[in-house]
């Protein structure tokens, strides 16, 4: 008996410690308190129709934020991931609008070009930052200026539309009142948990943030792996691009202005630490729910959209003093 | 009324600087632990002792970034106990440290002048001012050829610290410490210090001199005080005594090897590494490095910090590059591209710093044990949980580790349990090779004596040791030869009937010409 729970216990990868558990069942806390509030303060918060439209609406930034998280937990971070989005938006835009060819060509054409410009864009990232061991700061807000003038020449800064209608409903297809386009991000919540959590890769990603010298003197080849974190990252921009035009039906070389700092908030807020190794894809799911379940009740409270931004602003804020007692909890 | 104190006769009547049992704990630490220490004025007194020794702390004190629990501190006839480093500056009470701390991309002038920036009647800096003044400055020290406009990162090493000690000098300065100034000069800009030493001494000032370097002592020095473990051996006058004697003072009693004769001789098998001429990126212009290191030997590499041990180390692994020379394993020539490459060669890396190369402190003892090893307990990339806490599980009971659960972090383990982590995770891999770097650094007696048994259990078993210390006692206790080195560069190899800490001491100091080569 004693020997099954200690297995179930130990078989929790990356459980460093039940601390680390405790927070994401304290964000988990804090996101009940923040529905719990507006269920009883507003009257149409907890309607399905509302919770379809937070769903809708934390997508992108779910997206965003899952490859992101890879970025900082290396103790890096990218800029670049609203740009890259309408970078690799409008790639797929042009090929998705490419004439002579049927519906299902297109869509599978405009799937993988979407996917394939974020993956470059990562890629480009992840090399020069660790190649030079620059900081990834600068590196990636050059790529938020070169994905963005590559957007705009590439679509002559005209926004692309007129997509096949198949691609159309998948952006507004519905399963129980659940968005498609909400599991195409829960799924890849899972794979990114998966892959942190169960493979070699994700278990260097935290060895990295955590102590890059050690991981370098065991013998691994600690380049590859921050560039993967930061391909990984771009991939999902690709993604988040696809269901942005299927969703929209556009796709705008102005799409995602600043959509970066959102999926920077929804990590930290998920107690991912900002200097890297400690943090999980389950908080940034809950910290991309909080984001979303504020902006949403907060309008339906009667505050407006400035005051919500402010709001928004002071949880970021009280997200990383809470790291900082972790971070010096941990330290003991 | 101060306590009576009694001045040896041979001591000056009102010394400038009197230090009597003074005490100062870290926790269960005596850094110092009862120190006695004079000075008079306008002498150079040396102050030698091995690491750990009291040295720096004892100026730390005088310098005021640490306070002290017993004891006295007299400085000009009046008590004396700095509470900050800048009352001691007040005081007239300079250092220079070994470190610098100079701001690499203001000029000569602005860092000279950090401390008092002069200003112009509006309250803006003077620059004009700033520039005479540390122009005067670098003058009074010799430095006639110099720009103090220009940057600090335009400089050598030599003139950022002929500028630390204008700086220091600048403000009214009647005691100057100078730690370990030497360390980073060449001959010829340590002759320049000392010029520089003599004429401020001549000006009134009172120097101490902190070194390793016996030569140097005894060539500026009008006397020398030896600490060890936080005591005051000795003072003595340089013309009364030698550089033996200080090393004897420094060593203290004679050593007990014991523990060593007791340890069962392994049998020496074929050579398991060999360097032959190897100049490494950290002193490319030292003499070359060859050894032999053979299969069920010890190999101790001695010398003093910053003499080039780690560096032949983290260069023999593939972590940085080797600048010239060969090095073949089991005969046949290597080239290793990183440590993957050496780690594929059977080698293994027990690096000094368990926190900052060892150790992945948040991640739990079996996350760590596997890192070397994550092929061992992974298929297809995936992670087998099971095999890995078994590896951890496997590798604790080897070393006698002692731990809550393999989940556990590594930070929640004592020190000498870290360090067994560590081996854990290199010898999962059955290295042939193993390097070590102060393998007992921070890890308590006990601990201490089982690392040593793990390490001899594994010699025996015909694994090729490198080990890395700066305990005489325990290269001394583990090693079947040592290798000492000085300045980067090899004084001798000893024979293990040929080990004595006096004679180690000696080539590290640079004392002993190039000892025999001990024949293979």
């Amino acid at each position: 008996m004693t020997e099954t729970t200690q297995t179930a216990e130990a078989t929790r990868p990356n459980r460093f410690s039940l601390r680390s558990i405790l927070n994401n069942a304290g964000i988990g806390l804090a996101l009940l308190a923040i529905i719990l509030f507006f269920s009883i303060f507003t009257e149409h918060f907890l309607t399905a129709n509302n919770i379809t439209n937070i769903l809708t609406q934390i997508t992108i930034n779910l997206i965003l934020a899952v490859g992101m998280t890879f970025v900082i937990l290396i103790g890096g971070i990218d800029l670049s991931v609203g740009s890259v989005m309408a970078f690799a938006a409008v790639v797929a835009g042009k090929a998705i609008t490419m004439p002579g060819m049927g519906d299902a060509e297109l869509i599978i054409l405009a799937i993988v070009a979407g996917m394939l410009a974020g993956v470059v864009c990562g890629l480009f990232n992840g090399v020069v930052s660790a190649y030079w061991a620059l900081p990834s700061f600068i590196i990636t807000l050059g790529m938020l200026n070169i994905a963005r003038g590559a957007a705009l020449h590439i679509s002559d800064a005209q926004t692309i539309y007129s997509f096949p209608f198949a691609f159309e409903e998948f952006g507004s297809a519905m399963v129980y009142g659940i968005p498609i386009v909400f599991l195409v991000a829960l799924a890849l919540v899972v794979v990114a948990w998966f892959i942190l959590n169960f493979t070699v890769f994700g278990r260097l990603i935290y060895g990295i943030g955590n102590n890059e010298e050690a991981v370098r003197l065991a013998g691994h080849p600690v380049f590859w792996y921050k560039v993967g974190a930061f391909t990984i990252c771009g991939l999902c921009a690709g993604i988040a691009a696809i269901v942005y035009m299927a969703r929209l039906n556009i796709a705008s070389p102005i799409a995602g202005i600043a959509f970066e700092l959102n999926a920077i908030a929804a990590v930290i807020i998920g107690g991912t630490s900002l200097s890297g190794g400690r943090g999980s894809v389950i908080g940034t799911l809950l910290g991309a729910f909080i984001i979303g379940v504020l902006a949403n009740g907060l309008i339906l409270i009667g505050l407006n959209d400035f005051m919500r931004q402010m709001i928004t602003g002071v949880v970021i804020i009280i997200a990383v003093i809470l790291d900082y007692y972790r971070a010096k909890y941990a330290s003991k | 009324m101060t306590p009576a104190v009694s001045i040896p006769a041979h001591e000056p009547e009102q010394p400038f600087l009197l230090v009597r049992g003074l005490k100062k704990h870290f926790g269960g630490v005596k850094a110092l632990d009862g120190v006695d220490f004079t000075l008079s004025q306008g002498e150079v007194h040396a102050l030698v002792g091995e690491n750990g020794a009291g040295k720096s702390t004892l100026i730390k004190v005088l310098t005021g970034v640490y306070g002290y629990d017993s004891g006295m501190i007299e400085f000009d006839g009046a008590p004396f106990s700095p509470a900050t480093p800048n009352d001691a500056k007040q005081a007239g009470v300079q250092v220079v440290h070994q470190e610098f701390n100079l701001l690499d991309h203001l000029s000569v002038a602005e860092n000279i002048s950090i401390e008092a920036m002069p200003r112009s009647r509006l309250g803006l800096l003077d620059r004009a001012e700033m520039n005479r003044r540390a122009r005067s400055a670098v003058e009074s020290i010799g430095l006639t050829d110099l720009d103090v406009r220009a940057p600090v990162s335009s400089l050598g090493i030599a003139h950022r610290q002929l500028i630390e000690i204008a700086r220091a000098l600048q403000s009214k300065s009647r005691l100057l410490i100078l730690d370990e100034p030497t360390a980073t000069l060449t001959e010829r800009e340590t002759r320049r210090l000392f010029e520089i030493v003599r004429r401020i001494k001549a000006d009134g000032v009172t120097v101490v001199f902190v070194s390793h370097h016996l030569e140097e002592v005894f060539e500026i020095s009008d006397r020398v005080t030896v600490f060890r473990n936080g005591i005051t051996i000795t003072t003595e006058n340089i013309p009364d005594t030698t550089p033996e004697g200080v090393v004897r003072h420094m060593v203290g009693r004679a050593v007990e090897s014991g523990a060593a004769a007791s340890l069962p001789k392994s049998k020496i098998g074929e050579v398991a590494l060999r360097a032959d001429g190897l100049r490494v990126q950290a002193s490319p212009d030292t003499a070359p490095i060859s050894f032999e290191l053979r299969y069920g030997e010890i190999l101790g590499i001695a010398g003093l910090v910053g003499s080039g041990r780690t560096e032949i180390l983290r260069s023999l692994f593939g972590v940085d590059p080797v600048v010239e020379g060969r090095i073949a394993r089991d005969g046949r020539e290597v080239r290793f591209k990183g440590p993957k490459d050496a780690i594929h060669n059977g080698i293994g890396f027990v690096t000094e710093d368990r926190k900052d190369e060892g150790l992945i402190l948040e991640m739990p003892i079996a996350a760590n044990i596997s890192l070397v090893n994550l092929r061992d307990v992974a298929r297809r990339g995936l992670i087998n949980f099971r095999q890995e806490r078994q590896q951890a599980r496997d590798g604790g009971k080897r070393l006698a580790l002692k731990y809550g659960a393999t989940s556990d972090p590594a930070a929640s383990l004592s020190g000498g349990n870290q360090q067994k982590v560590v081996l854990a995770k290199w010898l999962a891999r059955n290295p042939r090779v193993l390097m070590l770097d102060e393998p007992t650094r921070g890890v308590d007696v006990g601990a201490k004596f089982e690392i040593y048994a793990i390490l001899k259990r594994l010699v025996s078993e015909g694994v090729a040791m490198l080990i890395v210390s700066s305990e005489m006692p325990e290269l001394m206790t583990l090693c079947d030869r040592i290798m000492v080195l000085s300045k980067n560069e090899v004084q001798g190899t000893l024979d293990r009937d040929a080990f004595s800490e006096e004679t180690i001491l000696r080539m590290a100091y640079g004392q002993e010409a190039r000892a025999q080569e001990a024949g293979q």
